[in-house]
């Protein structure tokens, strides 16, 4: 026992004395025409190469947007809890200004900490709640899902598509019902088997999962994960794939496909603008198609010009808003008509998505 | 050529040497090892509000760490803190739901209760299962952890339990728990501008319960020859069978202590994601060998831990990675662990002369004399 205290005296001794060794190396003062900073906080690893990483791309551009007028930092690998107000805080006692997190695990954190610092301008990514200085932003996937679909209808033969899918949350569900629905526009008939991985990032697990649907016999296979794992079963397989969050190609170029990606950074640097400029207000950003905030990533050599001209047929008419892919007539899983013809599905509608579309195999409530 | 570790009558006067290990690491990488130590423990501990931020860590590894050393100091092997947390958070969510209607105090007092007992009755099944098939309860403990994160997940996202909220908007847009109602918020205490947490206190309590149990009482002593010798506990009439469950669930209680006040204190809510990423059971085992199994030292240990976490994410940032931070804290660690390993053996180097012509055996022969 007193041995041990020794240890960790000796240690906390070091520590100590070096901490102590100098003066004021510490905080900078804030100055006239000093950086505006700007800090993300990420649930995961800016190297993931998905969603994590296409967060750090946006705040990439940020920085060579504005160069020298902006000073951002990060903090990744922030599990979602009681935790993460405290580095909230950190983040503002360091002078950040305007805090992006990007999971909805921090948004209660945000909120307190949003109600603690009036000053101070907060976003949340995939959130809902927001306060005068609490703003919310995500995009409709969905539409990028369709045309994702397309791509691995066009590649399926057998018609059988399998999908690696996080969590039965209505974001997913009607991601994979875009998907679906896409994929029937050009393979009519086509199913989606669906295999849940209740991790929005391992890449074991989503490869694993990944393997188990082509051991069942799909011959296309998409995600909604944040990593590229699914690529790496599909890449052994030599069964074509598409990707998800970041442009992935480079992991699987051969099964590439396409995927869905995000574009970040344009939003964040509207915002940081808006900071700069005093405008900055609260609200809720569902990007779209139309100002590129979703979008999907270049194909791979294996689509064929066909499907390429019906894709980006597709993508022209939802950016020209004449077409939307939750239109009626649509169908359920029993075949039942969910969505009757001509009736368009609401932003609340998608947004509290629990059943799937026919042709779904599995179950939007798990397992 | 061979090693050997044998114990040293003194302690080496290069010992503190070993320290800035982690400053050569920073001056390599290209920062300041002076302006980063003094950030990490202005952060961690001494900057206004950092001792409160580190307290949110500290008080769930206090309590998985007392789980883990209290069955370690009798020869339990008890990995599953990590599970028996998340039943205790299941139990007390239960009950703060069910109670809600009641007065503040007597919801908290059946939310630490009921987290208590969750956690020991899955304590208990490991320990059931050695009394009854010897089966090995590393193995059993550690692969229930894995049950009890998927059924809290099941719980929440697979299904329509009495723990998840359907009615609201948010929870269709997102699946979550049903939040406690705020009379079910444990207290905190401020001393000295330093927010305690009531979890962080009863993990005190329950410090100083174990250390009374195993040092002043007869169960206590029963224990320690049961894990000596289970053979002459058994000739000396002791029931080893029932002691073992009973410790199981003893330590079990502890974790699920910690998950009930993860629940209290902190979350409000049965978040089956967020505890799971933490993975305080798994972290709290490092926290009682660091402390070698004394409850108190664990306080000690599970506040500096919590420090070094709450200061890390203060470090991080685009010129200082995250691996760097895992870094540093590793090396203090490692220091803290194999300083403490150093402090009573040394390491001796055998030249090759001796030991190259030398058959093994007589080497090994010459190791143990």
């Amino acid at each position: 026992m007193k041995s041990r205290v020794i240890g960790c005296l000796t240690v906390l001794a070091g520590l100590a004395l070096s901490a102590c060794g100098t003066g004021g190396s510490g905080s900078t003062s804030p100055s006239a025409g000093a950086p505006l900073k700007v800090a993300w906080i990420y649930v995961g690893s800016r190297s993931d190469a998905g969603w994590t990483k296409a967060h750090d791309d946006g705040r990439l551009m940020v920085e060579q947007h504005f160069g020298s007028r902006v000073q951002t930092t990060y903090k990744e690998n922030v599990p979602e809890g009681p935790q993460v107000q405290q580095v909230i805080e950190q983040l503002v006692q360091d002078g950040n200004k305007l805090i992006f997190a990007t999971s909805f695990g921090f948004q209660d954190a945000m909120d307190a900490e949003a109600k603690l610092h009036p000053d101070v301008f907060f976003e949340q990514a995939t959130g809902f709640k927001t306060e005068t200085n609490l703003a919310e932003y995500f995009g409709a996937a969905e539409d990028a899902d369709y045309l994702t679909g397309m791509a691995l209808g066009a590649a399926t033969r057998n018609g059988k598509i399998g999908f690696v899918a996080p969590f039965p949350i209505p974001e997913v569900i009607r991601e994979i019902n875009a998907v679906t629905l896409g994929a029937q526009a050009l393979h009519p008939g086509a199913t989606v088997q669906v295999e849940w991985t209740n991790t929005w990032f391992d890449p074991a697990k989503e490869k694993q999962a990944a393997q188990s649907l082509i051991q069942r016999g799909v011959d296309a296979i998409g995600q909604g994960q944040d990593s590229p794992a699914t690529g790496d079963a599909a890449k052994a397989a030599g069964v074509k794939w598409t990707g998800y969050d970041s442009n992935q190609q480079q992991f699987a170029p051969d099964v590439w496909l396409t995927g869905t990606v995000y574009n970040w950074g344009p939003y964040y640097t509207r915002r940081v603008q808006a900071v700069m400029d005093g405008t900055w207000k609260s609200g809720s950003y569902y990007g779209s198609m139309k100002d590129n905030f979703v979008d999907i990533a270049p194909f791979g050599t294996s689509v064929p010009q066909s499907a390429r001209d019906a894709i980006n047929q597709k993508k022209a008419a939802l950016k020209s808003g004449s077409f939307y892919e939750f239109t009626g007539p649509i169908k359920d899983q029993s075949g039942a008509v969910h969505v009757t013809a001509g009736q368009k599905l609401t932003l609340n509608d998608i947004l509290t998505m629990d059943w799937f579309v026919q042709g779904v195999i599995g179950n939007p409530k798990g397992s | 050529m061979s090693l050997r570790i044998e114990r040293r009558l003194s302690i080496p006067g290069w010992l503190p040497v070993a320290v800035p290990v982690g400053s050569v690491i920073l001056v390599l990488t290209g920062h300041d090892p002076v302006a980063t130590d003094r950030r990490l423990l202005e952060r961690g501990f001494f900057a206004s509000g950092a001792i409160s931020g580190t307290l949110v860590t500290a008080t769930p590894l206090l309590l998985t760490a007392l789980a883990a050393a209290a069955a370690f100091r009798m020869q339990v092997w008890n990995i599953g803190a990590e599970g028996q947390l998340y039943l205790g958070a299941v139990g007390a969510s239960g009950a703060g739901i069910a109670l809600h209607a009641l007065p503040g105090p007597l919801i908290i007092a059946a939310m630490v209760v009921a987290g208590i007992l969750a956690g020991a009755a899955w304590g208990a099944i490991p320990g059931i299962l050695r009394a009854a098939f010897r089966t090995n309860e590393i193995i059993t403990s550690l692969m229930l952890n894995y049950v009890a994160g998927l059924f809290i997940t099941y719980l929440i996202y697979d299904s329509h339990s009495y723990w998840r909220d359907l009615s609201t908007f948010t929870a269709r847009v997102f699946p979550q728990g049903k939040y406690l109602a705020d009379a079910a918020s444990w207290p905190r205490f401020d001393l000295l501008g330093m927010m305690i947490p009531f979890g962080f206190l009863l993990g005190i309590l329950a410090a100083a319960l174990v250390w009374l149990t195993a040092t002043a009482t007869r169960f206590g002593f029963e224990m320690r020859v049961i894990g000596d010798s289970p053979n002459a506990a058994r000739y000396a009439g002791m029931r080893v069978r029932r002691r073992i469950v009973t410790v199981m669930a003893m330590a079990g209680g502890l974790a699920g202590l910690g998950g009930a006040s993860e629940v209290g204190d902190f979350r409000h809510v049965l978040d089956p994601r967020g505890i799971q990423q933490a993975g305080f059971g798994y972290a709290g085992i490092v926290v009682a060998a660091l402390a070698r199994l004394n409850p108190f030292a664990v306080i000690v240990v599970a506040v500096l831990l919590g420090g070094l976490a709450n200061a890390g994410y203060s470090l991080q940032g685009p010129d200082f990675p995250a691996g760097l931070v895992g870094t540093l804290q590793g090396l203090i660690l490692f220091f803290a662990l194999g300083g403490e390993m150093l402090v009573r053996y040394r390491i001796r180097w055998r030249g090759p002369q001796t030991a190259a012509p030398a058959p093994a055996p007589v080497a090994v022969a010459e190791a143990g004399s």
